[in-house]
């Protein structure tokens, strides 16, 4: 909404195609090709700890999309989407192991699996809203992932399960180089998708449910339908990023897709941004990157012969993780619409700089 | 303008003055992942003051024959993600030859880029499957070739416990079968020795009771106590750790049952038998090593260790310190043996683990188990303390009750 909002003035569009582009100026379109361009190069440069990163982003970015469709868009709400991106994880590895299906077609089948089982825990939504979907969605959390600690056939139970690297016309994709150009591709790939998704029929409808759901329906847009839908896709983009985490890995356990990492999830798209495709983006890289920001400095403090010391080390972990309570509170404070919002403002100043108005 | 310049060029100056000065000198690099404020630091943290104080003890006294040892400890707070990034920050900047790991979560994640990456790992995860390097064991669903840990695996404990059980009931002449149920959160850490322990328990002539499932949580755990004392269930495993070890004997107290708890490595210490109070009767747990107060001569050493954090001595330390202490200095001995047969590489040492039977390291005699690893069973110990505990009115008592030794059976491996 806020991207609505702030368009400057003399911005006029003439027509539909105008309205429904995805990049609003020649000079965005061009850059960002010229930004994933260059990113093409990156394993060349930057180190493996750079590129982990970035992968990191990139499965993670990819899940909070779905997120955020469901959310931002939509106006559901999911406290589940953690253990989404875990089934997704296990399903690939357990398509592939049990069924030698190639790595590569295993992860769009994992998405429509987990598509299929957050569609089931989304049929509440059909009936219920706001805080009880909640935590009819919590329920799915739960029972997933009691599901990975019981299910040997599926997940591996305690000892967890084996995934294959992506492999390609004999190719492994095993190292952080070479996953790197899977991960950029999923990433724009899955971008692209959700950016196309907003500007059709479908994509509208899901805004109109957000937007007024008593309205929407008097138009003729079926809210079921829609509701379902959007749980459906939103777990598909959950289970990518989960399969594609699993195989980058190599190794899936059932540890780690909790509800703590749902609610991460939640604080990515709300500090991005709700309902805003660029700011799920922003979100995941300020997630990813302000612990090994604040890890970097605590980094500096323990080189210094008066840091190095166990009282100061340990003190200084503390403050790390409270920095990133703190660093959240005071977004959700200063910008509660996210960072896709900051991005506009810092854009509209220098675009009237210096007669803003 | 003036002070933020400043500031960045004494930043940068800083920066680059450590830089040079890791390059100058003859080091190798081991990182140290710990959990200190995550869901496991009850326990992490103990464990990692003991893996830290060790190799600062270790630099301080010739590092490994002479070559330095660098290392970084990362509290990565249980987090996945930045166990993951840490790992690649030091295995593409610093070189990393050997890694000191933690739990669960860190320590399977990494299995696969460890093993690939040819850089062992020294965890405090137990997991039965981390023991089967070439996958000998058709269970076995992924080899972990350079994953080691100092102990007994939890479903080794679990057995030892259990023929210690076995022994007990014996030795009291109860009639009848013993019942024995597997107390746990539905979660990979307490499953791990799940299905071992029952199958073993089963074939010691155990009357197996279906599992109870309790929280990892601290909470209200009376209704699965009802349902211990309404089974009759006469040993129970406990598999989960702190809080919610403390939360169950509270429960179990109120509730009165008449269970013999055994409790896995991480669920029996000084710290929880003083929160527990009353209900700690005869807790029954495993350990890897004597405790503080015991007067074996590797104490010595490890209360020198202990100095490097804590300069008066006066700190009284867990058995997972201890742990820890044994854990760094087994890396410390095949670095050394690696030194001198072509380098401390990750290979080198993963060689060196395998170059010693009944391999206690240097000085700590008495604390650290004798261990022999060899390249198809890295059940390093196959040995079990177990002591007993008891809150006795507030002055907590904690003694040797046995020590068992298990056999090394081919079926067991990796499992």
């Amino acid at each position: 909404m806020s991207s609505l909002a702030m368009r400057p003035c003399g911005d006029f569009r003439t027509s539909y195609k105008q309205d429904n582009t995805i990049f609003e100026t020649k000079t965005i379109r061009w850059f960002t090709a010229l930004v994933i361009g260059l990113a093409c190069f990156a394993p060349f440069i930057l180190d493996a700890y750079y590129l982990t990163l970035f992968i990191q982003i990139s499965y993670l970015g990819i899940a909070a999309l779905g997120l955020n469709i469901l959310v931002g868009f939509t106006g559901q709400i999911s406290l589940g989407h953690g253990a989404f991106f875990g089934f997704g994880a296990f399903a690939s590895a357990w398509l592939n192991t049990s069924f030698n299906i190639p790595v590569f077609i295993c992860i769009p089948m994992a998405g429509f699996l987990t598509m299929a089982v957050g569609m089931m825990f989304g049929m509440p939504a059909a009936r219920i809203k706001g805080l009880y979907l909640a935590i009819a969605t919590l329920a799915a959390q739960f029972i997933i992932e009691d599901f990975f600690g019981r299910a040997e056939w599926f997940s591996g139970g305690s000892a967890g399960s084996m995934a294959n690297p992506v492999e390609l016309f004999g190719f492994a994709f095993d190292t952080d180089e070479s996953f790197y150009y899977i991960a950029l591709f999923a990433l724009v790939f899955m971008y692209i998708w959700g950016c196309n998704l907003m500007r059709s029929r479908d994509g509208r409808a899901f805004v109109a449910v957000r937007d007024h759901y008593l309205s929407a329906e008097i138009m003729g847009v079926k809210l079921n339908k829609y509701r379902l839908l959007s749980f459906g896709i939103s777990s598909f983009y959950a289970g990518i990023g989960g399969a594609m985490y699993a195989h980058y890995l190599g190794y899936v356990s059932a540890e780690g897709f909790t509800i703590f990492m749902s609610v991460q999830f939640l604080a990515m798209v709300i500090i991005g941004g709700l309902g805003s495709i660029k700011g799920t983006l922003m979100g995941v890289v300020f997630m990813v990157l302000l612990p090994e920001a604040l890890e970097g400095g605590v980094g500096i403090m323990k080189d210094t012969s008066w840091g190095n010391i166990p009282m100061v080390v340990d003190g200084l972990a503390y403050i790390k993780e409270m920095a990133i309570g703190l660093v959240i509170i005071l977004f959700l404070i200063f910008e509660p619409e996210g960072l896709a919002h900051r991005w506009q403002q810092i854009k509209n100043y220098w675009k009237f700089y210096p007669f803003s108005y | 303008m003036h002070k933020k310049l400043m500031l960045t060029t004494s930043i940068a100056v800083m920066a680059m003055g450590v830089n040079s000065q890791a390059v100058a000198k003859d080091s190798v690099f081991v990182g140290h992942l710990a959990d200190m404020s995550g869901p496991t630091a009850f326990v992490g943290k103990v464990y990692a003051d003991g893996v830290r104080d060790s190799l600062a003890y270790i630099n301080a006294n010739g590092g490994i024959d002479g070559t330095s040892l660098e290392f970084e400890t990362i509290d990565y707070a249980y987090k996945v993600p930045q166990a993951i990034a840490s790992y690649k920050k030091w295995k593409s900047r610093k070189k990393m030859v050997a890694m000191q790991g933690w739990g669960t979560a860190d320590t399977e994640a990494l299995i696969s880029f460890v093993a690939k990456d040819k850089v062992p790992v020294y965890s405090a995860s137990y997991s039965g499957h981390l023991t089967d390097p070439t996958g000998k064991n058709p269970n076995t669903k992924k080899p972990a070739p350079y994953n080691f840990f100092y102990g007994a695996s939890y479903s080794d404990s679990c057995r030892g416990l259990v023929q210690w059980a076995a022994d007990d009931w014996k030795k009291k002449g109860s009639a009848g079968k013993p019942k024995f149920t597997h107390i746990g959160a539905n979660h990979p850490y307490p499953n791990a020795p799940k299905a071992a322990c029952a199958e073993y328990a089963e074939e010691l002539g155990f009357d197996v009771q279906p599992p109870v499932v309790i929280s990892m949580k601290p909470g209200d755990f009376k209704a699965q106590c009802l349902s211990l004392k309404s089974s009759g269930t006469n040993y129970g495993y406990i598999g989960n750790l702190g809080g919610s070890v403390l939360s169950l004997v509270k429960s179990c107290n109120t509730v009165g049952t008449e269970i013999q708890f055994m409790s896995n490595i991480w669920g029996g210490d000084k710290k929880v038998f003083e929160a527990a109070g009353e209900g700690i009767k005869d807790y029954i747990f495993p350990t890897m090593n004597p405790f503080w107060s015991d007067d074996v001569p590797g104490m010595k050493l490890v209360r020198e260790v202990s100095k490097m954090s804590d300069s008066e001595g006066k700190k009284e330390r867990l058995h997972h310190y201890i742990r820890g202490v044994c854990s760094a200095f087994f890396m410390k001995e095949a670095m050394q043996w690696a030194k001198k047969n072509g380098g401390i590489t990750g290979e080198n040492i993963k060689k060196g683990m395998y170059a010693r039977q009944n391999w206690v390291p240097e000085g700590l005699d008495g604390v650290c188990l004798a261990a022999n690893w060899t390249p198809e069973d890295h059940r390093g110990v196959n040995q079990v303390n177990i002591y007993k505990g008891n809150y006795n009115g507030g002055d907590v008592k904690v003694e040797r009750v046995n020590q068992v030794t298990l056999e090394r059976r081919i079926d067991w491996l990796g499992y």
